[in-house]
């Protein structure tokens, strides 16, 4: 049984690029199974779903905590402490990544094969949205050397057209999905079965605790959710021309998620650790002082 | 009017209370509401919420707030909010809390709980004359939890559970209640109605509101990227357009007596308003649902041909 999981983050396609790789594998005669899962969160947060490929039928359910491929849909990802996109792959599996330029495998992950494509980039120059679900299930199906070209294209057809969007729109997302197969080489998997989880249930070490102790662990640390840093949400950058910038306010009051300040010059100033984005402060500004950039970082 | 202290964009007061990171949806409209009712009330206040999607501002262990927040079941926000008023009274009483630091109490729920499944609950605090305020950010359909249909969805809307069908090709058969109407029946000494758009119009508003004691209530117009199917850059620009269109008309009731504070000079077509959002693509595609869009606007225009009449105001208005 083959293992995938997606990592990526809500808007972006995840769930629906497991159902694509899903359908596909089974167009091809093989059983699947695709389930996401996604916290309480919103577009932006992280996201992850899973697909198992198999021969014969899969017993296994609920989260892959053992895959053999993984696909992170955001770089950015890679840093997330919460997300943990490559925690659990097993030794030899294949990670794609979508990122603008290839980059060394992070420390302690010499033993996996590590792909990049920029999909987003694609993306946005076929589709004009920032939506990767049909490329990065096509790069899934062409890294699993199982799924074959027709399959993931006719897969990705029925499984859009479920979704009501225009034929338009159907026809790119197949030609985006076709060039990305193309593009992508299948690589050498030797993963080692590892057949079923046998690590055993161990229990931590505490000391007891008393009541007093408990009722006590209260957030005191007030207005902390600025360390969640959801400046990796983003995919275009906004940044204030100084020049054109009179320091008028308005984006700094429509601003979502108070990200804009003036500084002492009187200038507007973005807080990039935090901005997710969302370009209300460059739809607003009645100067256009403000204006947009791919968002461009590599893990390192 | 009375004296106000904002005027224009420059009165906004620049200390923030929210902090940013929350992890609400980019482009989201309800948070800039939340962030002047924060610069209005200077802080100082108690959060109670019902269960919405502002239920993620406080996702443990971080919080963007400087200031307590309780969050209740869905039905329940006056209630918990009635509870802690009493408390603080009773503190206040006892000389634990100095009076002058005048705490106040702020419910924010969504729609869902302010229309629907908290109704009765926001009835009877206002009929106590619980002194607290009320935030209602109106997204119109249950959005936290995939945009299903609520009792503040509009006519035509297409939602989770009122897809367009061969049947029902219009989408939302039924019509938005009038929790305004509702709300103003009970006579409480404030209600108004917000936009994210119009932020001095906003904090006039939380600003007259503060001078009464008993129910300070407020219903915000809350573009929502996700459920509407809108680029979140255009939050701000739907809110102006849904003023402008008359759709979403901004006006105040004090002790039941109602006021227009904004009134557009001549009304916009609503078609223009509609034409901005996915979840009314289907009365422009495939095909043109002409009935569809005429009866919209003869409510909008019946509304203010009312309005304009009562209030003696020079409005220009569309007819279909």
């Amino acid at each position: 049984m083959l293992k995938i999981r997606f990592h990526g983050r809500g808007g972006q396609g995840v769930k629906t690029s497991s159902r694509i790789l899903g359908r596909a594998a089974f167009l091809d005669g093989f059983i699947a199974q695709d389930s996401p899962i996604y916290g309480a969160e919103r577009r932006g947060a992280p996201v992850v779903s899973f697909t198992r490929i198999s021969s014969t039928p899969i017993t296994e359910r609920g989260f892959i905590f053992d895959p053999d491929i993984v696909i992170v849909m955001d770089e950015t990802l890679l840093n997330d402490w919460l997300a943990r996109p490559l925690e659990g792959i097993k030794k030899g599996g294949a990670v794609f990544v979508n990122a603008l330029s290839e980059f060394p495998p992070p420390e302690g992950h010499d033993d996996k094969l590590f792909i990049t494509y920029d999909l987003t980039g694609r993306a946005l120059e076929i589709l004009g949205k920032p939506i990767i679900s049909s490329p990065a299930a096509a790069a899934a199906a062409k890294i699993t050397g199982l799924i074959t070209k027709s399959s993931i294209l006719e897969a990705t057809a029925e499984e859009l057209a479920e979704l009501d969007l225009k034929d338009e729109l159907v026809e790119k997302n197949i030609q985006l999905a076709a060039e990305v197969y193309d593009a992508i080489s299948t690589p050498v998997i030797n993963t080692q079965e590892s057949g079923s989880i046998t690590s055993e249930v161990s229990p931590l070490d505490y000391e007891p605790v008393s009541y007093e102790e408990v009722i006590h662990l209260d957030i005191v640390n007030l207005g902390n959710s600025a360390l969640r840093r959801t400046g990796n949400w983003r995919i275009f950058k906004p940044i204030v021309d100084p020049q054109k910038c009179t320091g008028c306010l308005v984006c700094v009051v429509y601003c979502p998620d108070s990200c804009i300040t003036l500084d002492e010059n009187n200038k507007a100033v973005i807080d990039y650790d935090n901005c997710k984005g969302c370009m209300i402060c460059l739809r607003e500004c009645p100067l256009r002082a403000i204006y947009s950039v791919r968002e461009v970082r590599v893990y390192a | 009017m009375s004296e106000t202290r904002f005027k224009t964009l420059r009165d906004v007061p620049l200390q923030e209370y929210l902090a940013p990171g929350n992890p609400l949806c980019a482009g989201c409209g309800a948070t800039p509401v939340l962030r002047m009712f924060l610069k209005a009330l200077e802080g100082r206040a108690v959060f109670v919420n019902a269960a919405g999607c502002f239920t993620l501002l406080h996702v443990y262990p971080y919080t963007p707030f400087k200031s307590s927040w309780m969050y209740t079941a869905f039905a329940s926000a006056p209630a918990g909010a009635q509870g802690i008023r009493d408390a603080l009274d009773i503190l206040i009483e006892k000389g634990k809390i100095p009076p002058e630091e005048d705490i106040k109490v702020v419910c924010f729920t969504g729609d869902g709980a302010a229309y629907d499944i908290g109704l009765q609950s926001s009835s009877g605090a206002i009929e106590r004359g619980l002194d607290f305020y009320y935030l209602v950010y109106d997204n119109e359909a249950y959005s936290n939890t995939g945009f299903q249909k609520s009792g503040a969805t509009p006519y035509a809307a297409s939602t989770a559970t009122t897809m367009p069908t061969k049947l029902q090709k219009e989408g939302h058969a039924g019509s938005k209640k009038d929790l305004f109407e509702i709300w103003r029946s009970h006579k409480p000494p404030y209600v108004a109605t917000i936009a994210p758009s119009h932020i001095v119009d906003m904090l006039r508003k939380i600003e007259r509101a503060s001078r009464y004691r008993g129910p300070k209530l407020f219903i915000s117009f809350t573009p929502c990227p996700t459920g509407w199917y809108h680029d979140t850059s255009e939050s701000i620009r739907i809110s102006k357009l849904a003023v402008e269109c008359g759709v979403w008309p901004l006006k105040e009731a004090i002790y039941g007596e109602v006021r227009h504070t904004y009134a557009p000079r001549a009304l916009k077509p609503v078609e223009e308003y509609l034409k901005t959002q996915g979840r009314y693509k289907h009365l422009f595609h495939p095909e043109r649902q002409e009935h569809v869009i005429k009866a919209i606007q003869e409510n909008v225009s019946q509304y203010w041909r009312r309005v304009a009449k009562t209030e003696k105001l020079d409005i220009t208005i569309p007819s279909p």
